[in-house]
C-alpha cells in the first residue's frame, strides 16, 4: 500500500475541537499532525482586570475543567496577597476540586470513551457508529451501553456535591483566594457523604468493572500508543495553610529517574504554532498569525529542558507508586478508572474530617508581592498560571494547560508531542478502521481542547517564586 | 378537533349508558396523541467558540436526566461532543441531517462566532478542500433550521469568548443571522432553562422572548426581586465581606440588573445558587458578561471603567457571510 494522506476532522467526543492529519505509509502510521481549531485569546482578556477577578474568569476557559483552573488562581492570589488557609477550608478545597474531576473522569469514560469499545444503541446521538472492531458479545455490549446512564447519574451526583459546596458547577463560587467561602455545615456534610457514597458505588460496581473488561478484550491496545515514557506533573491536592504541601506528588519523570520540577526549564515553542513574535509588541510578545507557513494548530508547544513531556492520571499514578505498567493507550485510560476510585476514598475521608463552622475564608487585602506563579494538575495534566500585577491590575497573565503539554505540536526541531508520538508507527490494518485506532489512542488523552487554545506566552527565567 | 365539537359529542353520547361515548373519544384521542406528543425535536448542535462548559452543563440535566432528554425529547443528530461517529462519517450525517429535516430541524450553537479574517479562528471541521469555519456552518445551518437556540453567554451576546479586547471579534449568533435566535444564556446555562426550552419548542412552539431575544419563562425577572436576601437589601444590610450571611451587593452582586431565576431554581438539581454560598451574582445571563460585572468583587455603582461601559446591545447586524449555501 502507498502513502495515503487521511484527514481525521472532526475528532468528536472530546471538549472543542480538534482535527488530526495522519499519512500512512503500508499500514503504518509514519506522520500525525495533531490540529486544535479554534482559539480565544485568554490571557489578553485578563489583561488590565483586577487580579481577583482571575478566579471566576479563568474557569470561563474550559467546561469540563473549570474548578482547576479557579483553583491554581486563588492558590496564585494566596501567594500575592499571603493569605494563610484554615484547615477546614483545605479539605473544603480539595472536596470540591476533587468533584470536578470525579465528574471529569466518569463523563469522558462513558460518554467519549465508551462508543470507541462498546456497540451502543442505533439511534441519535449514536448512528453510524463504526463498529468493524467491538469485540463485546451482546450481552457485554448491551450492560455496558446500559451503564452510559448509570453515568449519567453519577456524573451529575458528581457535580451536585460540588455544587453543595461551591454553589454551581461549572464554574463554582466559593474556592476562593484566602479559603472557602461556604460553611461546612453539618446537613451538608451529611448530605455530601451520601453523595459520594453513590458515587463510589457506582465506580466500584460498574467503572472498575467495565474497564477491566474493556481493558481484557481491548488487550493489544496495551501495546498500541505507546510514548517514550517522559512524564510531568505538579502534583495534586494542595494542603497546608501556604498550599505547601501536596498529597499526591508531583515530579519529572525521565528515564525512570523521577527529579522534581523545576519550572525555569519550561519553554514555549512556537515554531508549529499559529504565532508569530512581534518586534512592535515588545520582547517576547506573541500574536496570533493564522496564516504561517508550516504551522498547524492553535496549541503552542511546550517543553522541559527541551523536551517533550506527558502528564494524566498515568503520570500521578505512576509518580506515586498506585499504578505499575506501560506508556500505552489502555495504560492510561485503567490509570484513569483508578484514580477515580481512590478520588472517591479521599473526599470520604476528608467530609469526614471536615469541622461544622462559619465559612472558612479570611482574604488579606493588601498585595504582599506583584508576581507570582502557581502550579497543580489538572485532571488531565499539569496546570500553570502565572501573572504579573502593578497595584492588582493584570499586566500579564499566563497560563500553560495540560493539553498544551500533551497535544504539542512539533517543536524547532521536528521532535513530535506525545499525541504525535503515540499515533506515530502505529498500524491501520485495513480502511475502516482509519479513524477508529486514531480516535481511542487520542481519546486516551482525554482532551480538551478549549484548553489549548489559550496563549501562553512565559518569559523563561524570571520568575523566582514557585509555590509547591 | 375543536373544543366545540369535543363538548358537543360529549353532549350527544351523555346519556348513553354502555361504552358508546369511550369509542368515540378514544380514536380522537389516540390521533390526537400520535400527532401531538410524539414529536421529537431534531437537533443539530454546533460547538464554536467558548469553553464547552454548556454542554457539560446540559449533561446535568434531572428530571429528565440526559438519557431521558435523547430517548423522548430530542434526537441529537449532530453533536461534536456526544455522537458516536467521527471524522468524515461525521460530517456525512450532518449533511444528511440538513438534507432530511430541512426547516424542521432545531440548531443548537454553542459559542461566540468569530468574525475577525473571515472567521479563521474557529474552524469546526477541515475537509479537503477547505476549513469550515464555524461562521460558515452557523450561516448555512442557520438558514435551514425551523429554530435557532443560542446556548450560553457566548453564543447569545459573545460573552467571555467576546470580552475585551476581543482579538478574534467574536460575537453572538444572533449578530450574524438574519433571523430570530432565541438566547438561552448563562455562563453556563442552566440545564433547566435549556431543556424547559426544548420541551417549549416540542410542546407548544416558540416560546415568548424578552427584549434581548430570551424566553421571559426564565429570565423575566432579576435575580435581585426573587433573592432570597432581599429583607437585608431593604434594610440596607450589607455584608462586609465574602462569606458573610448579608446582602451581597456590597460585594459586587449583579442581581439588581441579571434576568434569572437562580435564587429559586438553583443549581444541579436545585441544591445550590451564588448567593447562597455567601458569594455574589455575576451577572452571567446578562448581554455583557464579563466586561459589564468587572470587577466582579467591586460594587454595582463603582464597577467598568470606561473601556469596558456596558451598552444595551445594538440592533445593528455584525458583518455579513457572503454564503449561506452548504459548505461542504
Amino acid at each position: 500500500m502507498s502513502l495515503q494522506k487521511i484527514l481525521f476532522s472532526p475528532v468528536t467526543r472530546l471538549s472543542g475541537l480538534l482535527s488530526v492529519e495522519l499519512e500512512i505509509d503500508n499500514g503504518y502510521i509514519t506522520e500525525a499532525n495533531v490540529s486544535s481549531t479554534m482559539y480565544r485569546g485568554y490571557e489578553y482578556i485578563m489583561r488590565g482586570r483586577h487580579v481577583t477577578d482571575a478566579v471566576y474568569l479563568t474557569q470561563r476557559i474550559c467546561g469540563i475543567c473549570s474548578t482547576v483552573h479557579g483553583a491554581v488562581a486563588s492558590y496564585l492570589l494566596d501567594e500575592l496577597y499571603d493569605n494563610d488557609i484554615q484547615e477546614n477550608a483545605q479539605y473544603l478545597r480539595n472536596i470540591i476540586l476533587a468533584a470536578d474531576f470525579l465528574q471529569n473522569h466518569i463523563r469522558h469514560f462513558y460518554f467519549f470513551g465508551l462508543p470507541d469499545f462498546v456497540v451502543m444503541p442505533d439511534r441519535p446521538p449514536f448512528l453510524k457508529q463504526n463498529c468493524f472492531d467491538c469485540r463485546l458479545d451482546e450481552n457485554d455490549n448491551r450492560r455496558l451501553a446500559g451503564h452510559y446512564i448509570e453515568a449519567v447519574k453519577a456524573s451529575e451526583k458528581s457535580h451536585q456535591l460540588l455544587a453543595l459546596f461551591g454553589g454551581k458547577a461549572p464554574h463554582q463560587h466559593s474556592f476562593l483566594h484566602g479559603g472557602v467561602a461556604v460553611a461546612p455545615t453539618v446537613d451538608k456534610i451529611t448530605q455530601a457523604l451520601a453523595l459520594i457514597g453513590d458515587i463510589r458505588e457506582f465506580v466500584q460496581r460498574y467503572m472498575l468493572v467495565d474497564t477491566e473488561l474493556i481493558s481484557h478484550f481491548y488487550q493489544d491496545y496495551f501495546h498500541i500508543g505507546e510514548t517514550p515514557g517522559c512524564f510531568l506533573s505538579f502534583g495534586l491536592f494542595r494542603f497546608g495553610t501556604k498550599n505547601e504541601q501536596v498529597l499526591w506528588k508531583g515530579g519529572v519523570l525521565e528515564n525512570n529517574c523521577l527529579t522534581e520540577p523545576r519550572l525555569d526549564l519550561i519553554q514555549e515553542d512556537i515554531a508549529r504554532a499559529w504565532f508569530e513574535r512581534a518586534k512592535w509588541l515588545g520582547e517576547g510578545e506573541i500574536h496570533p498569525a493564522p496564516h504561517k507557513p508550516g504551522a498547524y494548530t492553535w496549541t503552542k508547544g511546550v517543553l522541559y529542558r527541551g523536551r517533550h513531556f506527558e502528564g494524566g492520571p498515568l503520570a500521578r499514578m505512576g509518580m506515586n507508586g498506585y499504578y505499575q505498567g506501560g506508556t500505552s493507550t489502555m495504560d492510561r485510560i485503567v490509570a484513569r478508572s483508578l484514580e477515580t476510585f481512590l478520588i472517591t476514598e479521599l473526599v470520604e475521608k476528608w467530609l469526614k474530617r471536615l469541622q461544622p463552622g462559619e465559612p472558612p475564608l479570611k482574604q488579606k487585602t493588601e498585595l504582599a508581592k506583584n508576581k507570582g506563579i502557581a502550579v497543580t494538575d489538572a485532571m488531565r495534566g499539569a496546570l500553570l498560571h502565572s501573572a504579573y500585577i502593578k497595584e492588582a491590575e493584570v499586566e500579564k497573565y499566563d497560563i500553560i494547560t495540560p493539553t498544551a503539554w500533551n497535544f504539542s505540536p512539533k517543536d524547532h526541531a521536528g521532535h513530535r508531542g506525545p499525541v504525535e508520538t503515540a499515533l506515530v508507527g502505529t498500524s491501520i490494518p485495513s480502511a475502516e478502521l482509519k479513524y477508529v485506532i486514531p480516535g481511542r489512542i487520542i481519546r486516551s488523552f482525554d482532551p480538551c481542547l478549549s484548553c489549548a487554545t489559550h496563549l501562553f506566552d512565559r518569559r523563561t527565567n524570571t520568575i523566582e517564586e514557585v509555590i509547591y | 378537533m375543536e373544543k366545540d365539537n369535543f363538548f358537543q359529542l360529549c353532549q350527544e353520547y351523555n346519556g348513553a349508558t354502555d361504552y358508546t361515548l369511550s369509542a368515540h373519544i378514544l380514536p380522537i384521542t389516540r390521533q390526537y396523541l400520535s400527532c401531538n406528543t410524539q414529536r421529537k425535536l431534531p437537533v443539530i448542535w454546533l460547538e464554536t467558540s467558548d469553553s464547552g462548559d454548556n454542554n457539560i452543563a446540559f449533561m446535568n440535566t434531572t428530571y429528565p436526566y440526559l438519557n431521558q432528554v435523547f430517548t423522548d425529547m430530542i434526537d441529537l443528530l449532530y453533536s461534536n461532543t456526544f455522537m458516536a461517529a467521527q471524522g468524515q462519517d461525521a460530517l456525512d450525517i450532518l449533511n444528511e441531517a440538513v438534507e432530511a429535516y430541512r426547516g424542521k430541524f432545531t440548531l443548537v450553537v454553542e459559542g461566540a462566532i468569530p468574525t475577525k479574517d473571515h472567521g479563521i479562528y474557529n474552524v469546526i471541521a477541515r475537509t479537503k478542500q477547505r476549513n469550515i469555519t464555524a461562521w460558515d456552518a452557523v450561516t448555512w445551518l442557520g438558514t435551514a433550521a425551523e429554530y435557532v437556540v443560542a446556548i450560553g453567554t457566548c453564543a447569545s451576546f459573545g460573552g467571555a469568548s467576546a470580552a475585551a479586547p476581543n482579538l478574534t471579534g467574536s460575537v453572538g449568533v444572533g449578530k450574524v443571522l438574519k433571523r430570530e435566535v432565541i438566547n438561552v444564556s448563562g455562563c453556563p446555562v442552566n440545564p433547566d432553562w435549556f431543556v424547559g426550552t426544548l420541551a417549549h419548542l416540542i410542546m407548544y412552539g416558540r416560546p415568548e422572548l424578552d427584549d434581548i431575544g430570551r424566553p421571559k419563562l426564565f429570565y423575566g425577572s432579576t435575580v435581585h426581586q426573587q433573592c432570597q436576601r432581599r429583607s437585608y437589601f431593604d434594610k440596607k444590610d450589607f455584608a462586609e465581606k465574602l462569606g458573610d450571611k448579608e446582602c451581597m451587593f456590597s460585594q459586587g452582586c449583579m442581581g439588581p440588573r441579571t434576568g434569572s431565576d437562580c435564587p429559586n431554581r438553583q443549581w444541579i438539581n436545585h441544591v445550590s445558587w451564588p448567593v447562597k454560598v455567601n458569594t455574589p451574582c455575576i451577572g452571567c445571563t446578562t448581554h455583557d458578561f464579563p466586561d459589564g460585572s468587572v470587577p466582579f468583587f467591586t460594587s454595582l455603582s463603582k464597577k467598568s471603567k470606561d473601556q469596558y461601559h456596558e451598552q444595551k446591545p445594538s440592533e445593528e447586524k455584525g458583518e455579513e457571510h457572503e454564503s449561506t449555501k452548504n459548505p461542504f
